[in-house]
């Protein structure tokens, strides 16, 4: 009943009109870099685009983001989240939460040129118990982790 | 650079209305304060590349579905690819 009052309607030039359940809100409090005011997303999933998650501004309806599951570019990634990174996502002290059933983590795909790019050392990890999301942030300079998309369809690491 | 020794509630002032104050102070990390005019953005330096990242990341769907379906050809997920 109060679902229905809090569904909103996306209209998105890309994605076409989107219907998002209030139970399907991301928030970010700290939106993401480059996008601070933006504290609302909503991963959309096209059956015929997976593994390919949009993440869609509830708040901006042409903001949306390309992104993969990180296993799909790196499947030998490690979360390694810091201090800061626990407490937007709410994670319990000493809490090591398992991708896939606590988190989910994203990778957000880029042009650079004419080749695809993605960096799993800037996942995007949403905490699945509670909706909320945070942004990994890398060292500066730390460039090892960028994957590079090779036209075998394979993800192949930049450095 | 300038270097200072400041201790836990002490500040500097940088000018233009900007101050930074030491909050707190663990084995390895300092916790700041930063009062700035709303105008003056404050982040940590670290963001900087991230966010040139994903506002490149944003324009892969805005340059319009070209760009989301060549990656989608690329990844074998529709035909087309290679």
């Amino acid at each position: 009943m109060t679902a229905l009052a809090t569904d909103r309607t996306i209209h998105s030039p890309w994605l076409g009109d989107i219907a998002v359940n209030a139970e399907c809100e991301l928030y970010f409090p700290g939106g993401l870099p480059g996008f601070e005011d933006h504290h609302l997303m909503a991963p959309i999933e096209i059956p015929s685009h997976r593994p390919l998650v949009y993440l869609q501004s509830l708040e901006r309806d042409d903001l949306c983001f390309v992104s993969l599951p990180v296993y799909v570019i790196d499947p030998a990634f490690q979360l390694h989240l810091g201090e800061d990174d626990r407490a937007m996502l709410c994670l319990p002290d000493g809490c090591e939460p398992a991708i896939g059933s606590d988190v989910l983590c994203l990778v957000l795909l880029r042009k650079s040129g004419p080749v695809v790019e993605a960096n799993p050392a800037a996942a995007v990890i949403i905490n699945l118990h509670n909706r909320r999301g945070v942004q990994c942030v890398p060292p500066i300079g730390d460039t090892a982790a960028i994957c590079r998309l090779g036209s075998d369809g394979r993800w192949r690491r930049v450095c | 650079m300038l270097v200072l020794r400041r201790r836990i509630g002490e500040c500097i002032a940088i000018g233009g209305g900007i101050e930074i104050e030491v909050v707190g102070i663990s084995r390895t990390r300092v916790k700041l304060g930063v009062t700035a005019p709303r105008n003056v953005q404050v982040i940590r330096k670290e963001v900087i590349p991230v966010a040139a990242e994903n506002r490149q990341a944003a324009e892969l769907v805005a340059a319009g579905p070209e760009g989301v379906m060549e990656t989608l050809r690329l990844m074998g997920v529709i035909a087309g690819r290679g």
